[in-house]
């Protein structure tokens, strides 16, 4: 397999901080990866370390088949979580150089840079000064600085924090033609939705450890066995008394019927017969794991990375082809 | 890589140059100097009030009265001026009796009776302090001042006493007058005539003529006087304009988290270099400004021949060498803080060894080989100062120390640049508390 990153047991301390704590990590060309974790979880640190800016305690890295990304920079874009401009400089400028920087041709870099503006809607924005735009269109322009140079590998730290709807659409568009266009994408996010639209593999870090890498599409057809989503045929129906039903430990009306939660210990699959013949349904199903169930399981119910794991085993538990980072 | 760090140099030194307040900047500097050197005094001096008072003498020989009157009246006090000026310049002129020296005093003598008690006589020192004319000074008179006393050689001398607030000059120009009134009553008391001791004294000074091997040209004591203080305002100026403009730009970075879309694109070694060198043309362009209308206002007034064209060669190098040691040590300081306000306490120690120089220059201008100016010469960052001090004097040092200086001068150099890149590869991206100058150095040994 052709990679983009390999990462083998980097370790990174500040003081007494574990920040990064053992992480490995095969990322291969073209792909385009989710990585999540809550705030201070050690996202930034290691993309810090995969740019090369931080440097790991122990570990090794090879990005683009170099042995340092510093060997690699030109041909890899990076947007930063923590946004930065010179205010002084126009537009064009600003971008033209950091273009430049990435040994980009200028003639090239200039085009693709009035091109990306415009699909942004930033068209006039070009001959401005910096500190002449607002905190969302600095932000478009940062995307564009970070990808002007057509890399080979994208780094996106939170790149929809702060945008408008509409901005968030053409940013995902953008970033759809990247990967159509070969690019391998590294995407930062808190945003659930996100990552799971757009990324082909979730990587989950807490604590400095990496606790989950799976692919979006096995995530997408897992299901909750402990949660049965029902839509009565006959919406009058009494679903509370569904609570009857041997196994129930709570039901939970919604707009189209009820979620029924199952007690520890019931078989599934009896279950949903009890109910099925309980309350006629138009519509029976085990919920789907969201990706926002995974994270709140691993990060809201420990707080140990042992704990976080047998939490996440628990809640996929019986599903085939789900394997927990270990 | 070189490119990289051109491309960052470039662009430092475009956005410097183009700045408003650098064209301000550079052109503020040799207009003060103008305004100091050619304006300054006479402001200073129109300012200055004439001193009018009066000065008792109680005169024991009582034959001092007259000489003393005559020798403090304002003409006499405004010859004797032009007098020392013609003896100390080498040639007379300063604009007339007046000059540009302090104001002459307007004195008046007043005679009291030599009988009189000597510490009654002084109360009359403290009486109308405030009054337009001011009890200024008392003059006692020994007896044997004209005449030495009966058995003895010498001759005796006065007491002289003051009232509070009398300035220097208006005591030098008592002390002046007193000398002349005994010199002249102890002649006439020997039967000597005055004028012609004076006449006999009094040898005109030449100005003397360096003869060189591209013709002769006279020999400007005065500029020779000055070039050490001129090398050493300029190094001072070259690192002033270059290093807080580095300091500046780096905390910028780092406040406006530019730095990190940068250090995607260039190692923290080549941000440095870049910036480094980028300051450099700008501080270096400040340089050749200042001596460009250095050199212009020489050849203007023909003083061009008094310039060895080799201190210049020497002036660019020590100025590179201590450009590099404060521009790091101030990037360094930079790329710790979170901004400015943090950069001061920081800023401590290297302003010390910025002003150290000022405070070596008065024992290296008067001994420009002493023990402890050849010392300095091989102490970075101060050397390039001291060095370039003793270049500029009439006395230079042999060229082993000129050579040695140089290499001590590239070693700290290569110290303070190895400290600023150790700095900035930890700092830049470093936020919170600003530290300390030991956590700079710890830093320092960590990366």
């Amino acid at each position: 397999m052709d990679t983009a990153l390999e990462v083998r047991g980097i370790n990174k301390t500040f003081g007494a901080n574990r920040a990064i704590d053992d992480l490995n990590l095969v990322i291969p060309r073209g792909a385009t990866y989710g990585l999540i974790g809550p705030s201070g979880a050690g996202k930034t640190t290691a993309i810090r370390m995969i740019m090369s800016i931080l440097f790991p305690d122990s570990g090794s890295l090879t990005v683009l088949g170099k042995p340092s990304a510093l060997e690699a920079k030109n041909r890899i874009g990076y947007l930063p979580e923590e946004r930065g401009v010179y205010r002084k400089m126009r537009v064009r400028s600003f971008l033209s150089y950091i273009g430049r920087l990435k040994m980009g041709d200028p003639a090239a870099v200039d085009a693709r840079a009035t091109h990306l503006l415009g699909r942004l809607g930033l068209a006039e924005a070009l001959n401005k000064k910096c500190e002449e735009l607002s905190k969302g269109m600095l932000q478009r322009v940062q995307f564009v600085a970070a990808i002007v140079h057509e890399p080979e590998l994208l780094i996106l730290d939170e790149p929809f924090s702060g945008l408008d709807p509409l901005s968030v659409r053409v940013l995902r568009e953008i970033i759809a033609d990247e990967q159509r266009r070969g690019a391998t994408i590294i995407f930062s996010t808190h945003v659930m939705a996100h990552a799971e639209e757009l990324c082909q593999q979730i990587v989950m870090i807490h604590k400095g450890r990496k606790v989950l890498d799976e692919p979006m599409a096995g995530l997408r057809r897992q299901y909750d066995h402990r949660t049965i989503k029902l839509e009565p045929l006959d919406p009058s129906a009494d679903l509370m008394a569904l609570k009857s039903v041997p196994g129930v430990e709570r039901v939970q009306l919604t707009d189209e019927g009820c979620t029924i939660g199952l007690a520890a210990g019931t078989d599934p699959a009896s279950a949903l017969r009890s109910i099925a013949g309980s309350v006629a349904p138009a519509r029976i199903e085990f919920a789907r794991v969201r990706l926002e169930d995974v994270f709140i399981g691993i990060v809201g119910g420990s707080a140990g990375s042992e704990e976080s794991k047998q939490a996440l085993k628990t809640h996929l538990q019986g599903l085939s082809g789900v394997g927990v980072a270990s | 890589m070189m490119k990289k760090i051109w491309m960052v140099a470039a662009r430092d030194f475009s956005v410097t140059i183009s700045n408003k307040g650098f064209l301000f900047g550079i052109l503020i500097m040799p207009l003060l100097i103008t305004i100091l050197v050619f304006v300054g005094p006479r402001i200073l001096n129109a300012k200055a009030p004439t001193v009018v008072g009066q000065v008792a003498i109680m005169d024991q020989t009582g034959s001092l009265g007259p000489a003393l009157q005559s020798s403090l009246a304002p003409l006499s006090i405004a010859l004797r001026r032009s007098r020392a000026a013609g003896a100390g310049q080498g040639n007379a002129g300063g604009g007339g009796p007046q000059g540009n020296g302090p104001p002459i005093p307007n004195l008046t003598v007043v005679e009291r009776s030599s009988s009189e008690d000597v510490q009654t006589a002084k109360q009359w020192l403290i009486q109308t302090p405030d009054a337009a004319e001011r009890h200024l000074a008392l003059i006692v008179v020994h007896a044997d001042a004209v005449k030495p006393a009966e058995g003895k050689s010498e001759y005796g001398s006065y007491d002289l006493y003051v009232a509070p607030r009398v300035d220097e000059n208006t005591e030098n120009v008592v002390y002046d007058g007193m000398r002349e009134a005994l010199v002249s009553t102890r002649l006439k008391g020997n039967g000597i005539d005055q004028s012609t001791v004076e006449a006999s004294m009094r040898v005109s000074r030449p100005p003397s003529v360096t003869v060189g091997a591209t013709g002769e040209r006279e020999t400007g004591r005065g500029f020779a006087r000055l070039l050490p203080i001129i090398c050493g305002v300029l190094l001072f100026m070259g690192v002033m304009t270059g290093g807080p403009m580095l300091m500046s730009s780096t905390v910028e970075e780092k406040s406006s988290r530019v730095v990190e879309v940068l250090l995607a694109a260039v190692s923290p070694l080549e941000l440095m270099w870049g910036k480094l060198l980028g300051q450099m043309g700008v501080s270096l362009l400040a340089v050749v400004v200042y001596v460009g209308l250095g050199l212009f206002a020489l050849v203007q007034y023909s003083m061009f021949g008094l310039l060895d064209p080799m201190l210049i060669v020497y002036l660019v190098v020590f100025y590179l060498l201590a450009y590099l040691v404060y521009g790091a040590l101030m990037m360094s300081i930079g790329a710790a803080v979170n901004q400015a306000a943090d950069a001061q306490s920081l800023m401590g120690p290297v302003m010390i060894l910025l002003i150290a120089p000022y405070a070596l220059a008065p024992m290296v201008a008067q001994n420009p080989n002493s023990v402890i100016s050849v010392a300095f010469s091989f102490v970075p960052p101060l050397n390039s100062f001291v060095m370039l001090a003793r270049l500029a004097s009439g006395t230079p040092p042999p060229l082993w120390q000129v050579f040695g200086a140089i290499a001590s001068g590239i070693l700290g150099a290569s110290l303070a640049v190895w400290f600023a890149a150790k700095v900035f590869k930890i700092g830049l991206l470093m936020q919170g508390k600003p530290p300390s100058f030991a956590t700079l150095v710890k830093w320092a040994r960590m990366a």
